[in-house]
């Protein structure tokens, strides 16, 4: 299913998917199989790919793990805090299925109901090698263009925002840190 | 000047009844109080070398309709943990506070009521700590269904399950 691209966005593509900064939201165990990954053995760097501390600069939103119905809430916000090109990736199986958590009362069981992920890595967890493919993997479908789930996101914002507030009641947030 | 397990466990015998503490190893040791007594229990054997309150936490006995709160104490001079038990009813929980005596203990208290509806009279501040726009009886109750509350809000990924020969996964 490849899309027509004009010559601009083929350019444009070819340039994103080789320089992409990742946020990485720890929710759950996966955020320790990051540092292997981003560090000299498996040395993520290579293909372009580096860590960033906030949002607003980053183009992918890796989310490590289990979401409990709380951080969903804190990962909707920081969604909506980049900017366009960006791109999740549904890391382990709890953001697949629920993994062990599948019958929790505080955790979600299906991560693209409430945000489009672009891709998933299967495993509990991923080895860094498979990490380091995965990204292979969304830089090749960045660069064909079918990494489109910010455009998902703007045309079904409607289904998102309702299968949003059908888990969370409502996606405002109240603690200290927001009022 | 410190004293022995022993020396600290005559003494505050002596002074409750029918208080007997049970050993469960060398450093272990467990002990329950009928629930007006307490706090002047703990109180006590705060004074007596038992100055370090690590943990409270409550477990839903559902077939004998009681809450049991376990207070999880330890003595630095000797290196002992002593868990004090004491129970409450599981229609009307209500546990005296023991804020006074370590006042961390709001946040502990804070968290049962809120994982278990224990109240904690005297506690002014028993607002959740964890959890957000919860609607339903405590999630850590044990009548509360998590599987039965995860299957309505969160909607499970359906499978095909093609990599099995049919009827397969029935079998054991």
């Amino acid at each position: 299913m490849t899309k027509q691209q004009s010559a601009w966005e083929k350019v444009a593509n070819m340039l994103r998917a080789r320089s992409l900064w990742m946020l990485y939201y720890c929710t759950g165990c996966g955020a320790i199989e990051l540092p292997p990954t981003m560090t000299s053995r498996f040395d993520m760097e290579r293909f372009g790919i580096s860590p960033m501390a906030t949002p607003r600069q980053a183009d992918i939103l890796l989310i490590t793990g289990y979401l409990s119905t709380k951080t969903l809430r804190r990962v909707i916000y920081t969604y909506e805090q980049m900017q366009a090109p960006k791109y999740i990736v549904g890391f382990g199986s709890c953001t697949l299925n629920g993994g062990i958590y599948y019958d929790s009362y505080a955790t979600i069981n299906k991560l693209d109901l409430y945000i489009p992920v672009d891709l998933y890595l299967a495993g509990c967890m991923p080895r860094p090698e498979a990490i380091v493919s995965g990204f292979k993997k969304l830089m090749e479908k960045i660069d064909r263009g079918e990494a489109d789930g910010w455009k998902r996101y703007q045309e079904n914002y409607e289904w998102y925002k309702k299968n949003q507030l059908s888990a969370l009641g409502e996606v405002y947030i109240h603690d200290e840190f927001h009022e | 000047m410190s004293s022995t397990n022993e020396v600290i466990f005559n003494e505050v015998s002596s002074l409750f009844e029918k208080v007997s503490f049970e050993k469960i190893s060398d450093r272990k040791y467990a002990v329950s109080i009928e629930k007006r007594q307490v706090v002047s229990f703990l109180e006590t054997l705060k004074r007596k070398g038992f100055s370090h309150m690590s943990l409270i936490t409550c477990i839903d006995w559902i077939e004998e309709k009681e809450f049991e709160i376990v207070y999880t104490l330890f003595n630095w001079n000797t290196g002992t943990t002593l868990m004090v038990k004491t129970r409450t009813s599981r229609e009307k929980p209500v546990v005296p506070t023991i804020m006074e005596i370590w006042p961390t203990a709001k946040f502990y208290e804070r968290d049962i009521h809120e994982f278990f509806g224990v109240k904690f009279e005297g506690n002014p501040d028993l607002k959740p700590l964890i959890l957000e726009s919860w609607e339903e009886i405590p999630p850590m109750r044990k009548d509360f269904d998590p599987e039965k509350y995860s299957k309505e809000h969160f909607p499970d990924r359906a499978y095909e399950v093609d990599f099995l020969v049919k009827g397969s996964e029935n079998d054991e």
